[in-house]
């Protein structure tokens, strides 16, 4: 039962001569945490950038800007940095400066390079609600697209599992940092996601086998279903709580995983990331959300936020979008290459995602074919702004804003090196910080992460690339 | 009958505006840099005239005529039309709803002599939507169906009609590698027996097609019509493109290509940088998108400086990208090519006359008089990710600057309160 009497205030009561007997409060042994991060910064010394353009990701840019670093946060950034005698310095002349960028979309791990049956680990579509299953718990460590990723200039990722299921698992969000195990990357204190999709995919899967969901009313019936039952398994154990709380013996709700995931989200302690293309299903997303009493941290592939701008903004929802994906399916045909400026035009949080082992290794320029789309419309979006697509407002939508993706004093010190203007399509990261320790070097060999399975792959005596 | 002449008349004079291919505006580009993808290379400052839908003059101070239309090109850059060599455009409106979809075949017997020209749709959404984004211009291949031959890929101009058929038969498409063992049994070596008997056989029936006579079973690899499509081939006058990513793989096509004597061009190509010399010599051009390098286990090598490699050993490359809805973004993976040390002109070439070159595409492909007028007005480097076409020509007709998407982004632009925005404002 994992129940343990207080006894104290059953002993402070008879001491101070009380009659009455005061209730006895019953303890309730913490749940095991389980798969925690184990990550630990590498080692790093003390350092500071100086003469480089930085984008802060709030929306700053400092020119002639400096960025110090010490003991793996942010300790400063301006212009006129003093005190800084003797620190490690990286000379950034002609060089830009921006947070280590953030996907927020990622399937690396769980669907690996070399792509093939056997590693295709992203799906359990096996029933169309599997709020049980985690994508930490499939992360193939060695996928050769982390380091690639690394390359890009991209620090942290939320790994996700696919959008066969209308509720497909828990994500969870990485440090892309090389780590045999998975807990060695789980970025520390990064709340989990639970994936969720609309529309074609889990009404193509299931309908196709003649089961439900068959159509998009379907859909919607199988998420207010999933919900309807969280709610009344959160009810239990809050009641198993209070009657500890009142020292009411109680027998212990059975724990289920598919439930416990859901009853998270409602307790506000899992992140709601919804795959969800078309305008109006995101409208009905919005009213089950609030039906239920939860709330959706981002649209994911929202292609059609533009035509919603105005209610994403409202209910303060991100949409994570690609910046010209469209056509695949009938829900992606009504792509706009203006939708992320859009939808930042609109005053709501806008992030760049990847969805893609390509993608997620030029995030910059997916954000700068947005940023041009809406600047040839008239727009006038900056580097500045342009930026916190994929950095602050993915920090947001991830929960980890108070962690990442500024420049600001204190956060972790996640930094890119830029050869040029991010913006451009002949900027490389050249350098790579994460939490301060150097993580990646374009001109070092030694600062180039290999993965196990990149050695001797290709050339016994040598690395893949 | 008076009806009747008119509907006539119209009639005819629709067919000549279809067969004049010409625009009878006269457009003179003053003051940009044009990226000419000839040996002049580019130029600054310099002007482009164009008539009757072709380019007529290239230079400084070049002066207009009365009804000519001067269009100021200071600060901007002219490309010739960009051209994609390896799309479905036209063959797939939604890659998810099949009845759009027109890319293969699984009809038995129909494989290398597989036409897939009265498929294109001219009208697709994807027309416009890569023309405004500068593709003017896209080489259209069958995907692989039962078959290692997946069969006759056309050449297209994006014109939204049917006038934008410009060449059928440009090239016969095969797979190799492991798409091409999966069609053959589950193995290379049986892959490649099947190639090399295709040829064996389409050289024998040639020879001896006058004792053929009905009623008479031949037993061949493939069917008549198969092998009879493999004659220009054989005669070097079509192109066999072959799928393939594994050095050995393309040094194995290499030598097929030398027993049979046909003109070879390797696609994907994922590791032909390990070979290009063997490419170089054979004068074998390769098909890549260069940003991608995402190791399979028949492409371990891949690298993003894959093309820069294959250049410097002098191979000609011919760029792709973007799959069908996003070809255009052939630019982007060229521009990616030369961030990773492939020089810019050299990829300009790429995505222009190299694959005009290889298709027989003539009159297009280079700024220079006797050209087609497909160019682009670039507000910046065309190989810039930021940059965008300002202007857009096929065959010398300016094109309006919108697609569905366009329409879409300009409903919604304005967000009314109640989310109607389905009248026109």
């Amino acid at each position: 039962m994992n129940i343990k009497r207080l006894l104290i205030p059953a002993i402070v009561g008879s001491m101070v001569g009380c009659e009455q007997q005061a209730p006895e409060k019953i303890e309730i042994e913490p749940e095991k945490p389980v798969y925690q991060s184990t990550y630990k910064p590498m080692p790093s010394q003390e350092f500071v950038i100086t003469n480089a353009t930085i984008l802060v990701g709030n929306g700053e840019r400092i020119d002639n800007g400096s960025v110090w670093v010490k003991d793996g946060k942010i300790h400063a950034v301006g212009q006129n940095l003093t005190d800084t005698a003797g620190v490690t310095v990286y000379d950034g002349e002609g060089q830009w400066v921006t947070p280590g960028l953030i996907d927020v979309h990622s399937h690396l791990g769980v669907y690996p390079s070399p792509s093939h049956e056997a590693n295709e680990d992203g799906n359990e579509m096996t029933k169309p609600n599997t709020a049980e299953v985690w994508a930490e718990h499939a992360v193939w460590t060695q996928d050769p697209g982390f380091d690639l990723a690394l390359a890009g200039g991209v620090t942290s990722m939320q790994v996700l599992p696919g959008s066969g299921n209308l509720i497909g698992g828990r994500g969870v969000t990485l440090k892309n940092i090389p780590s045999v195990t998975m807990q060695g990357m789980k970025f520390p204190g990064a709340p989990h996601g639970l994936k969720m999709a609309c529309g074609e995919n889990p009404k193509r899967f299931y309908g196709g086998k003649g089961q439900s969901p068959m159509t998009r009313m379907g859909n919607v019936a199988g998420y207010r279903a999933a919900w309807i039952k969280a709610k009344a398994y959160k009810e239990k154990w809050d009641k198993y709580y209070q009657a500890a709380e009142k020292g009411e013996e109680t027998d212990k709700p059975e724990k289920d995983l598919q439930l416990e995931t859901l009853a998270e989200v409602l307790r506000g302690n899992i992140l709601i990331h919804n795959h969800c293309y078309r305008a109006e299903e995101m409208a009905i997303m919005i009213d089950i959300a609030k039906e239920f009493d939860y709330k959706i941290s981002t649209f994911h592939h929202a292609v059609e936020s533009y035509k919603i701008a105005d209610l994403l903004a409202e209910n303060d929802i991100c949409s994570a979008m690609w910046a010209d994906w469209w056509g695949f399916k009938h829900e992606a045909y009504d792509s706009v290459r203006e939708n992320v400026a859009m939808v930042d035009k609109a005053n709501a949080c806008a992030v760049v995602h990847s969805d893609s082992a390509i993608g997620i290794q030029h995030l910059n320029q997916e954000s700068a074919k947005a940023m041009s789309a809406g600047n040839k419309q008239g727009l006038n979006i900056q580097p500045q702004d342009a930026i916190r697509w994929t950095t602050a407002n993915a920090a947001k939508s991830l929960g980890v804003a108070d962690k990442v993706g500024t420049l600001e004093n204190n956060k972790m010190a996640d930094i890119v090196i830029w050869s040029h203007n991010p913006f451009s399509i002949y900027a490389k990261a050249e350098k790579v910080f994460i939490d301060g320790a150097l993580a990646y070097d374009r001109k070092d060999a030694s600062k180039k992460a290999v993965s196990d399975f990149d050695l001797g792959v290709t050339d016994p005596e040598g690395e893949r690339l | 009958m008076r009806l009747l002449k008119t509907g006539l008349a119209s009639m005819l004079l629709t067919a000549g505006l279809i067969g004049s291919h010409a625009s009878a505006d006269e457009y003179l580009i003053k003051n940009a840099t044009l990226h000419t993808a000839t040996a002049k290379g580019t130029l600054a400052q310099a002007d482009v005239l164009v008539v009757d839908g072709k380019i007529v003059n290239v230079g400084q101070e070049i002066s207009a005529g009365q009804k000519t239309i001067v269009i100021d090109g200071s600060g901007k850059h002219v490309t010739p039309g960009l051209i994609n060599a390896s799309t479905n455009i036209g063959l797939v409106e939604i890659s998810a709803v099949s009845n759009t979809v027109d890319a293969s075949t699984k009809l038995p017997g129909v494989s290398a002599s597989f036409n897939i020209s009265p498929a294109i749709n001219f009208r697709s959404t994807l027309v416009p939507q890569n023309r405004i984004n500068g593709l003017t211009r896209a080489i259209v291949l069958p995907r692989v169906g039962e078959s290692i031959f997946a069969g006759q890929g056309a050449a297209i101009a994006l014109h939204s009609s049917m006038r934008g058929l410009l060449k059928e038969k440009v090239a016969i498409f095969a797979a190799y590698g492991e798409s091409g063992a999966s069609k053959a049994g589950g193995s290379r070596a049986s892959a490649m027996q099947l190639l090399d008997q295709a040829f064996s056989d389409a050289k024998y029936l040639r020879r001896n097609e006058n004792r053929y006579l009905p009623g008479f079973q031949w037993e061949f690899s493939l069917s008549l019509a198969d092998l009879k499509a493999l004659y220009p081939v054989l005669d070097r006058k079509t192109p066999l493109v072959i799928s393939a990513h594994r050095a050995d793989d393309i040094l194995r096509l290499i030598a097929l290509a030398k027993k049979h004597s046909f003109k070879l061009v390797i696609a994907g190509g994922g590791e032909a940088w390990m070979v290009g010399k063997a490419l170089a010599d054979a004068k074998v051009p390769v098909i890549m998108d260069p940003i991608n390098n995402l190791p399979q286990f028949e492409s371990l090598a891949v690298r993003l400086d894959g093309a820069a490699r294959l250049y410097q050993a002098g191979v000609k490359l011919l760029f792709t990208g973007g799959g069908s809805h996003n070809g255009h973004l052939v630019r982007q993976s060229a521009g990616n090519a030369v961030a990773y040390g492939m020089p810019a002109e050299a990829a300009i070439e790429a995505m222009t006359i190299n694959t005009a070159e290889v298709f027989s595409l003539y009159n297009y492909g280079q700024i220079k008089p006797g050209m087609d007028a497909d160019l682009v007005i670039w507000d910046g480097d065309p190989l810039e990710i930021t940059s965008n076409p300002d202007a857009v020509f096929i065959q010398g007709e300016k094109q309006p600057m919108v697609s569905r998407a366009t329409r879409l982004r300009d409903r919604y632009w304005e967000l009314q309160d109640n989310h109607q925005q389905a009248y026109r404002q």
